[in-house]
């Protein structure tokens, strides 16, 4: 038997990125989110159409989770859990509630940060700077570290790097902002693609989906 | 021999054959998992498997339901109660039993 025992837990957490729908879900969601910057900076905030947008901003997001969720539940139940089986992650209540309040003190470091860059350093669009850094500080400890796959650290530094680049731009914001998140939406889907197609050569569908014992 | 290591021998027998353990370990870092993952983590067939899961079961370690995911039948296994403390027990009598033979 090849299995590590103490390794177990980490590719039992890794089986949920093995087939990089995730990834290209995520990737539709990123996009879709600068697409929606952009489309602020065309309007304007004066415009109506913009204030909607603006004001709509929660439910969008909301919403895009929810639908993401059941959108990549769908798909794993057609392409990944007849090939290589099914798995339901155990829910940590404690580690839930850790999350939440660890989200609500980065949401308030970033609003501190973003306020302090705007001050000293005018010559940047310190919203896409600290933008890069965020995601990148969650791709690579929510996802890499927990998970060990190289990509998401590769995807991390891109973000860093992209985020730095285009806060130099000079671009207006809402160009430079939606442009991060369009760029990034196209890396995850590059990154997703890649992994779905190298998870569906080398794991055919059994030729008999019987999941019986 | 001490009284400490002749534990070694009240160590579960049904926990201690490795594939059992293997099963036992995966199914404890998840809420459950199905036939086929467990098939595949494992690399047992699936006549061994089965074998297996129906000894846990029988020691009321493991609980198997046959449900459905969307249209997608499956046979789910998960880790009770008593088998997480079986589980528990044997891996701390197995290293006390390192510590002390260390």
């Amino acid at each position: 038997m090849e299995n590590n025992l103490s390794d177990v837990k980490q590719r039992v957490k890794r089986y949920w990125y093995t087939d990089g729908i995730g990834e290209l879900i995520g990737g539709g969601m990123f996009v879709l989110l600068g697409i929606y910057f952009a489309l602020q900076e065309v309007l304007g905030q004066n415009s109506t159409v913009g204030g909607i947008l603006q004001a709509s901003f929660a439910l969008l997001m909301i919403g895009g989770a929810f639908i993401s969720r059941r959108l990549v539940n769908s798909l794993k139940t057609r392409l990944t859990y007849p090939r290589t089986g099914y798995v339901e992650y155990q829910v940590n209540e404690r580690g839930m509630r850790w999350r939440r309040i660890l989200a609500m003190v980065l949401a308030f470091v970033i609003s501190a940060l973003t306020i302090v860059f705007v001050r000293l350093f005018q010559f940047f669009d310190s919203v896409v700077a600290v933008t890069g850094l965020i995601v990148a500080l969650i791709l690579v400890v929510l996802r890499a570290k927990s998970s060990g796959l190289a990509r998401f650290y590769v995807l991390g530094a891109v973000s860093l790097v992209l985020g730095l680049g285009l806060s130099l731009s000079g671009l207006p914001n809402g160009y430079s902002l939606g442009l991060f998140y369009g760029l990034m939406g196209v890396c995850f889907f590059i990154s997703g693609g890649l992994t779905l197609r190298g998870y569906l050569k080398e794991n055919p569908l059994p030729a008999v989906t019987d999941n019986e014992q | 021999m001490s009284n400490d290591l002749r534990r070694l021998t009240e160590l579960d027998r049904l926990i201690h054959e490795p594939a059992r353990l293997l099963i036992l370990t995966i199914l404890a870092s998840v809420a459950s998992a199905d036939f086929l993952f467990l098939q595949r983590e494992t690399g047992l067939t699936k006549g061994n498997l089965s074998a297996h899961l129906s000894k846990l079961e029988e020691a009321g370690y493991v609980k198997i339901e046959k449900t459905f995911k969307g249209k997608l039948p499956l046979t789910v296994c998960k880790l009770t109660a008593s088998g997480q403390k079986a589980l528990t027990q044997y891996r701390q009598q197995l290293q006390d039993f390192m510590d002390k033979t260390a």
